[in-house]
């Protein structure tokens, strides 16, 4: 016999969505630091030559490493909407 | 502050300022073989005049070079941060071909032929001083 109804159930029901957002934000979490990886490997591979005369970047890989993530980006983004109207049309 | 760093009007102005100051050293140290409206009587003068004559000299020399050095310094290094901005590539390329540019540039009031031997030129030495500073 509860005198808070509402606050039980409420309370009940607020841990299992609590638990599938936390479930939610994980993945999420783990899909972008996975393509964060993805990004830091592939921009590197193509714009870094294996030339280590100097630390720092200079110009020329910079301008390679902003290109490269935003292509990166815009694939992504891409391949999304194409696999989202294929998801759509089948 | 690193973005400000690497912008090419930076290393442009950088360069000119450097190479203002660097064609200032060399015009002094030039003046000092002679004065360049050779004038021999300059020298039967008393002291102080010829103090003012060397004096007049050195400066005019040393700003002349100072400004052709400040000029040249700017024009290769903003043409060649622009070059490689533009094919997001490091390699010798970019100073050949901002070489090419400087010299023609420099040479462009000389007529054509000097246009070419100027490019020629200034785009071997540039890419000889780069192809030796990147030695590993």
């Amino acid at each position: 016999m509860s005198f808070y109804p509402f606050g039980g159930g409420s309370s009940q029901q607020q841990a299992a969505v609590n638990a599938q957002n936390v479930a939610m934000a994980e993945h999420e979490l783990e899909m972008i630091t996975d393509t964060f990886y993805r990004i830091v490997d592939s921009c590197y591979k193509k714009c870094i030559p294996p030339k280590y005369i100097d630390a720092e970047l200079n110009k020329g890989e910079s301008v390679c490493i902003d290109r490269c993530v935003a292509k990166y980006f815009e694939v992504n983004t891409k391949v999304g909407e194409a696999l989202q109207k294929k998801g759509q049309q089948a | 502050m690193q973005m400000v760093q690497d912008s090419c009007i930076f290393k442009s102005a950088l360069s000119g300022v450097l190479g203002f100051g660097l064609g200032g050293l060399f015009g002094m140290f030039f003046s000092s073989f002679e004065m360049t409206p050779y004038n021999p009587a300059v020298y039967e003068q008393p002291m102080k005049q010829q103090l003012k004559a060397t004096a007049k000299d050195m400066f005019q020399r040393s700003s002349s070079m100072a400004k052709n050095f400040g000029i040249v310094g700017a024009l290769f290094s903003g043409t060649e941060c622009i070059i490689e901005g533009y094919r997001a590539k490091n390699d010798l390329y970019n100073g050949a071909a901002a070489g090419c540019i400087t010299g023609a540039i420099l040479a462009a009031k000389s007529g054509p032929q000097n246009v070419l031997i100027g490019c020629a030129g200034f785009a071997a030495f540039s890419t000889a001083i780069d192809y030796y500073m990147r030695r590993e």
